[in-house]
């Protein structure tokens, strides 16, 4: 069977965003999979803040992904049956924060994507856009200290993209948030530090880095 | 569980009311089929305690002799022997059975001073006020004065000083009513309550009684008179408790009620089936969701709770619906299961529907048990995936077609189980149901690899037909939804099948039996309980009714139950015709030597009474003669489909002489040649005319009147099974109405490519019959199996009986049918819906 990542080097420093793109089917998601410990490599490691995700068991990649990792995807996947506040919440929940705690908070992060007055809404009745700015909310409303997002920007157009991203971006270097975010975006890549491509199951640095990034 | 994770599954299932109303009515059918098992056999239970306790009252023994009854002065003899301080409360009974209008009635003549001594001081209910002059009066002054439950009363439409008639014996008596009892209690109905002294005359049991009540203290001082009790009695006479005396009678329907039970347990089998379908189909609808969880972090016990907890509500919501619907559906039984047993076994009134708590413990817990069972193998599936997002649903389908490969050794594994189980459980009738159901399993586990074979193997077929190729193709790629629904349906039908070929079978060997067995052309009998002692024939009517020209020979019988050291027993002692020989057809022993040692003194026993006791020829019964306890030999064993309790067949010389009774209960008469049986028994009726009203019937109607009661047996089972039948009705439609509106963008994508819509709808219709054929060619074999099982295992373990397999093609017309209807059923709706749809909606569904 023909490897997807194969000797996939790269390493991430805190607070940094690095784009990573590629054909399809180079396995970008893949990647995207094995840093949350969703899946596990063959061989290798992956470490997070100088702990081997790839040593851990399911239950502990679980625990740890649910702590440390937000994540944010291309079609949104919001929960369909919670209202925007709930979907929100959950992730507060699941890390033990309950009750008035995790609603105050889950509106504050709805406060910071520009959707406070949407809390109550269903999802399916908020735009791409707004989908994706609740996904956000989500994603950060633990604080993570590692954000991965597979194709923010892959189902929105252009100009709700352009909404989207600065919102993501400026949340992220706000609170330091590493983020790895894979993209076939140019304007993604321009505004990440790094960019890394992937070719052959393999990582390079990439060729367009974040105009002015230090 | 987190309130976000609840408030999402409990959103989910109500934003599917359709799939949610499903699962909910194939749980609360299947629980509401056992709690309506449950309230109709306690209610008769209950019913048949209460009118005991109304009889018994406070009496903890009983004194019963031979069916002759006891004579009286016993009773006087053993209230002068206990002259003790405290000695033992007796009281005398004499109970039988009479006609008011179309009703049996228990007729029961007391004493109400020594029934109020038994009961400690107390008016004994049911018995005159003893410090009422006027009741007390008229109760022992008026000819034919009666007491019963205003209940009762009201039935029969009686007022108090109404005057009715009643027929004992088949003659003609006169009653007043002179009390209505307001206070008797539910016991107390289908009952009437006369003197002692009046009974006995009703009765033609002048100085006899059928029982004496005892009442003796607990403790040592109890035992202890118990022993002197037991040591005055002489040897034709027994004493038993009363419990002991309940629970015999109540064990005689042990294995109708079982049978009942089994039969309500299949409903709640197919119904998890249902359940199953619905609650995975819950699961894999939200999979993207439960990815979604996933990579937000929760646990996979996380995810298994929240979907354990669904299935809980679920069953706990259904199995609470199920008690209602099973009361209801109770309320409409209780009429079928009493009319059983008063048909079978005792007479019984039931007025009152009896819920036992333990049922609706039972009842809930068997629901909420069945949702988590059948919710457990889907939860535990998606909590195990890796969370990737948007799990393929080849990845489903893969894992459905290893998942079938799989279930083909375990249907191997079960039909071979119960195969062993058969072989090794000897006479348990738990084990032989336990071996139906694992059959029952087997075909179901059997089921979608079957399907997949044959939806391949016909899309090979249909290979010049893209369509038909699509259309077969789909079902074997679809196994995951598919094969549950044909699993669910297969079983139904299956056990649909075999109850048929069941049914059938007995019915004609049944049949068989009577033409064999009724050699006579006329039998004349006296109105009343087939065992009932007080049930016999007025020697001057017989001596006319022989009179008749008509008459060339005849048999007598007289139909009694004797005690023996294995309980009380159905004895039917008979001085033959010379061609009622040729009657019995013996199955262990042959004519030519068991007739002979017939004569000479030795017993025959039935089938069901050898299966019973366990007795063979050449072992030996003891019955308790009126000169005590005496050895018979067993000299065959016959085929008998009348009494499943079984009886022994004596010679009535030889009965007369050791049980002093020389009373006949009935006749067997044969027609001198060429003399219709219609004008014969017209002119027996009028030899008969005025002295008593006997039943008196042509072998044809006998033999007619007996397959009527067959079918009122059965009908029972053929309701339940129905009920059964209707669970997997729904389980099908519900299933492959989710399969088929699951495919909505795939049917508008073919009528994008220019399928018509009728062309949509015929694809969907067809792929639902086809189902619906696959389901009823796996349930063929597997109901033939199963009947056998029913037959050879059930049955005979239940009663003893031994039923010859007949098979007609009428026994499979109802499966087809349910087949057919259901699968259609499921089709419609899809069917109009995806010809109907809008294309460009269609298309963008995701």
């Amino acid at each position: 069977m023909h490897p997807v990542l194969d000797r996939a080097d790269a390493h991430v420093s805190c607070g940094e965003t690095v784009a990573v793109t590629g054909r399809s089917g180079s396995g970008k998601s893949t990647l995207l999979n094995l840093i949350s410990g969703i899946d596990r490599a063959d061989s290798g490691t992956v470490e997070i803040d100088g702990r081997d995700v790839t040593a851990m068991g399911e239950p502990a990649r679980t625990l740890f992904r649910r702590a440390h990792i937000g994540f944010v995807h291309q079609f949104f996947n919001l929960i369909p049956t919670l209202d925007v506040a709930e979907n929100v919440r959950l992730v507060l929940e699941l890390n033990g924060v309950r009750g008035a705690q995790a609603r105050a908070r889950s509106l504050a992060a709805l406060a910071e994507v520009g959707l406070g007055e949407r809390a109550h809404s269903a999802v399916d009745q908020l735009s791409g856009g707004e989908q994706q700015r609740v996904a956000i909310a989500r994603a950060l409303v633990h604080r993570p200290p590692v954000l991965l997002a597979d194709e923010p920007t892959g189902n929105l157009d252009e100009q709700t993209a352009g909404e989207v991203l600065p919102v993501l971006l400026s949340l992220t270097r706000a609170r330091g948030t590493t983020v790895v975010v894979v993209t076939h975006d140019a304007a993604v890549s321009r505004l990440a530090d790094r960019v890394l491509e992937l070719r052959e199951g393999q990582l390079h640095e990439g060729r367009e880095p974040r105009a002015g990034a230090s | 569980m987190m309130a976000t994770l609840r408030a999402a599954s409990l959103r989910h299932l109500l934003r599917h009311p359709a799939q949610l109303a499903l699962a909910l009515i194939g749980l609360t059918l299947g629980v509401g089929t056992i709690v309506a098992v449950d309230v109709a056999t306690a209610s008769s239970q209950r019913a048949f305690e209460l009118s005991l306790q109304a009889i018994n009252g406070p009496a903890t023994h009983q004194i019963t002799g031979g069916p002759r009854g006891i004579d009286e002065r016993r009773y006087t003899q053993l209230r002068r022997y206990f002259r003790d301080e405290f000695p033992p409360r007796f009281a005398p009974v004499l109970a039988g059975y009479v006609s008011v209008g179309e009703r049996t009635m228990q007729l029961i003549g007391v004493d109400p001073f020594a029934a109020a001594e038994l009961a400690g001081g107390r008016r004994a209910p049911g018995t005159p006020d003893l410090a009422s002059d006027d009741g007390l009066r008229r109760w022992f002054t008026e000819p034919g004065a009666v007491l019963m439950s205003a209940a009762t009363a009201d039935q029969l439409g009686l007022a108090i000083n109404n005057r009715f008639e009643l027929a004992v014996d088949g003659v003609r008596q006169r009653a007043t009513l002179v009390a209505r009892v307001a206070d008797a209690g539910a016991g107390f109905d289908g009952m009437l309550l006369t003197d002692i002294a009046q009974a006995q005359e009703w009765l033609g049991a002048i100085g006899r009684l059928s029982r004496i009540d005892v009442r003796l203290p607990e403790g040592a001082a109890g035992a202890a008179l118990l022993a002197r009790l037991r040591a005055q009695l002489p040897a034709d006479l027994e004493l038993h408790g009363t419990r002991a005396e309940a629970r015999e009678t109540l064990a005689m329907t042990d294995a109708f009620t079982t049978n009942l039970k089994a039969m309500s347990l299949l409903a709640l089998l197919v119904g998890a089936f249902l359940i199953y379908g619905a609650v995975s189909f819950a699961v894999l609808q939200r999979r993207a969701s439960i990815a979604v969880l996933r990579a937000l972090g929760a646990t996979r016990g996380e995810v298994l709770a929240v979907l354990l907890s669904e299935a809980a509500v679920l069953g706990l919501v259904g199995a609470s619906g199920g008690v209602l619907l099973g009361v209801a559906i109770g309320r409409g039984l209780v009429g079928l299961v009493s009319q059983t047993i008063n048909d079978l076994y005792f007479v019984v009134a039931v007025n009152e529907v009896s819920l036992p708590v333990s049922s609706v413990v039972t009842a809930v817990s068997a629901g909420l048990a069945t949702a988590l069972a059948a919710a457990l193998l889907p939860a535990l599936e998606v909590a195990a995936s890796a969370p990737q997002l948007g799990l393929a649903r080849s990845v489903l389908e893969t894992r459905a077609v290893r998942l079938a490969r799989t279930l083909v050794v375990v249907s191997a594994l079960l039909a071979l189980g119960a195969g062993f189980m058969v072989w090794v459980s000897g006479r348990s009738l738990l084990a032989g149901f336990a071996t139906l159901f694992m059959l029952l399993l087997s075909v179901a586990a059997v089921t979608p690899a079957a399907l997949r074979v044959l939806a391949q193997a016909a899309a090979r077929l249909g290979a010049q037909s893209p369509v038909a190729r699509l259309a077969c193709g789909d079902i074997a790629a679809s196994l995951s939804r598919t094969g549950v629904a044909v699993a669910a349906l297969g079983m139904a039908l299956t056990a649909m099948i075999g109850v048929a070929i069941m049914v059938e079978s007995f019915r004609e060997s049944l049949r068989e039996w009577l033409i064999q067995t009724m050699r006579a052309d006329v039998y004349v009998s006296a109105p009343g309980p087939a065992q009932g002692p007080e049930r016999r024939l007025d020697p001057q009517v017989i001596r006319a009714l022989l009179a008749t020209p008509a008459v060339r020979d005849h048999s007598e019988s007289r139909r009694v139950q004797v005690a023996s050291e294995r309980g009380a027993l159905d004895l039917n002692a008979v001085k033959l015709a010379p061609a009622s020989y040729a009657a019995l057809k013996f199955t262990q022993a042959d004519a030519a030597h068991a007739w002979p040692q017939f004569a000479r003194g030795a017993i025959l026993i039935s089938e069901p009474l050898a299966w019973r006791l366990a007795l063979a020829p050449h072992d030996t019964l003891t019955l308790t003669t009126a000169s005590g306890p005496r050895s018979f030999a067993v000299a065959g064993v016959y085929r008998e489909y009348g009494n499943d309790r079984g009886e022994v067949l004596m010679n009535l010389g030889q009965y007369q002489r050791l049980w002093d009774d020389d009373a006949i209960s009935g006749l067997g008469i044969y027609l001198a040649p060429g003399v219709e049986a219609r004008r014969a028994v017209g002119e027996l009726r009028a030899a008969a005319r005025g002295r008593q009203a006997l039943f008196i019937r042509s072998n044809a109607d006998i033999r007619a009147l007996s397959m009527r009661i067959f079918e009122r047996t059965f009908l029972i089972t053929r309701v339940l099974y129905w009920l059964a039948a209707g669970v997997a009705a729904v389980g099908l439609v519900s299933a492959l109405l989710a399969w088929e509106l699951e495919r909505s963008r795939e049917l508008a994508i073919l009528r994008s490519l220019g399928l018509t819509p009728a062309g949509t709808a015929l694809l969907v219709m067809g792929q639902t019959a086809f189902m619906g054929i696959a389901a009823l060619l796996a349930a063929i074999p597997a109901g033939l199996l199963t009947a056998l099982v029913l037959t050879r295992v059930i049955n005979r373990r239940a009663f003893g009986w031994q039923i010859d397999l007949h098979l007609t093609p009428a026994q499979f017309t109802d499966a087809l049918w349910l087949a057919l209807i259901a699968a259609l059923a499921a089709g419609v709706y899809p069917a109009w819906r995806s010809a109907r749809a809008p294309l460009a909606s269609g298309l963008r569904e995701e």
